[in-house]
Order: C-alpha cells, then sequence, then structure tokens
C-alpha cells in the first residue's frame, strides 16, 4: 500500500487494486486528506474507498464522501464503498444517503 | 482549558463530574479533543457504549458548525450531568447562523438522530447549541 496522506485524524493510502483506504476519524480536520485522496483517483471506474478501519465519522466526513459521489454520478459512475465500518453504516442510515452509493460488504 | 465545579474530591459520587467546562481554538483538529472529552466524561455515567458514541457525534456535529459558522473565536463547552441525563452546551461568537445552509441542515439532522433533544439559536452575536442525552436509567425505565 502506498501512503498519500496524513494528519492527527486519519491515514489514507491506495492499495494494490487501487482503492482508496482510510484509517481513523473522516471529520473536519480528516476530511480534506481523504477529499485529496479521492480527486487524485477520479479517473477510475469506479472509485472504490476502503471504510473497514473508520474508527468514526461525522457529517462533514460524509460530505467528503458525498462530493464523490456526486463527481462520479457526473461521469456516469459510482463510488463504491467497501467494507464500511459501523460507524460509517450508521451515519449513512441516519442521514438517508446510502442510496448515493454501491456498498461493498466483506464476504 | 477544562475545569470542573462540583462535586467536591474524596465523597461517594466523585466520579460524576457534575459541570465541566472546556474552552477551544475554532480549529479543525480541536475537534477530536472535544469528541474525546465528552466520551470521557459520558463514560462516567450510565450511558452505554451506543449512547456514547451518540456523545461523540453530536458533539463533533456541534463544534464543526460553530467552527464553520463562527467568528473564528474561541469556543465554549459545558458539559453537565445528572441523575438522569447527559447536557451539552457549546457557543461561538458569530455574525450571523443561516440555518437553511446544507452543511448546518446536514448537522441538524444528524443531531436531531443522535440526541434526544436539541437546539440551535442565534442571539446575542453568539451561536448556542445545546443537546440533551439521557443516561441508560432513564432511556431503560
Amino acid at each position: 500500500m502506498e501512503e498519500v496522506g496524513k494528519n492527527e485524524s486519519i491515514r489514507v493510502s491506495i492499495d494494490n487494486d487501487g482503492a482508496v483506504v482510510a484509517e481513523g476519524d473522516i471529520d473536519l480536520a480528516g476530511g480534506p486528506v481523504l477529499d485529496t485522496a479521492i480527486l487524485r483517483l477520479e479517473n477510475k471506474n469506479p472509485v472504490v474507498i476502503d471504510l473497514a478501519a473508520v474508527e468514526f465519522i461525522d457529517s462533514s466526513g460524509l460530505r467528503s464522501l458525498l462530493a464523490a459521489s456526486r463527481r462520479a454520478q457526473e461521469r456516469s459512475t459510482v463510488v463504491v464503498l467497501r467494507n464500511p465500518s459501523a460507524g460509517v453504516k450508521r451515519l449513512l442510515s441516519i442521514t438517508g444517503t446510502t442510496e448515493q452509493f454501491q456498498i461493498e460488504a466483506a464476504e | 482549558m477544562t475545569t470542573a465545579e462540583s462535586p467536591p474530591l474524596g465523597t461517594a459520587t466523585d466520579t460524576a463530574p457534575g459541570v465541566v467546562t472546556l474552552t477551544l481554538p475554532p480549529i479543525a483538529s480541536m475537534v477530536r479533543v472535544g469528541r474525546l472529552t465528552a466520551s470521557s466524561i459520558a463514560s462516567l455515567t450510565d450511558m452505554t457504549i451506543d449512547d456514547i458514541d451518540d456523545v461523540k457525534i453530536a458533539v463533533s456535529e456541534m463544534i464543526t458548525l460553530l467552527i464553520q459558522s463562527g467568528s473564528r473565536a474561541t469556543i465554549t463547552l459545558r458539559f453537565e450531568t445528572t441523575a438522569d441525563a447527559f447536557q451539552i452546551e457549546a457557543s461561538t461568537p458569530a455574525v450571523a447562523l443561516d440555518l437553511g445552509n446544507n452543511d448546518v441542515m446536514l448537522a441538524t439532522a444528524v443531531l436531531d438522530a443522535v440526541s434526544d433533544s436539541h437546539d440551535i439559536a442565534f442571539a446575542h452575536d453568539r451561536i448556542l447549541i445545546r443537546i440533551v442525552k439521557a443516561t441508560a436509567d432513564q432511556t431503560r425505565g
């Protein structure tokens, strides 16, 4: 895996399959780091974001994911959220935004 | 800076902090500090792990909203635990508050889901956000 961004909230890497892997907290501090990594991979179809190691997410972090989804739709593709953690799934459910993404759960 | 007002040390109830205040500079890395403070205080009550997770989300939304809508001034948080609830107030100076802003509406929707009651107000050149989360004793009858 190649680390592409890191701060006190989050560590973001690109795995061997070209997926963005987020570890830590996607909040006001972590969201911009994730944004940068997602923008770097937006020529991929689809954009895959692994969220298994996300310990916390709030609405500012969700906005990063929703912005990526919106841009993907403009390119006629989708954002795949791979293995979203319980916290991510809860926030998607609370905000009614689950349908904005393709969810890929672990087998 | 964090201050605790009561109860006195050495009493049988000294694990319940009463009122704790916290002041934070309006920068993104402080959202995590507020969140961890809130969860530490919540863990001293009868709240479940899920309730504490809700408190963490609520405080994160409150501080983020104040950073984004405030006047880049100090954010003040007041945490109060009572026998049946955990109340959190957060405020900061501001010029205005646009409740119709998409980001504010999303944050409000999240606060609605993770708290038992919440209120966002703009008065006297300050934004004040208040949430109440019942502790386990009350929610489980």
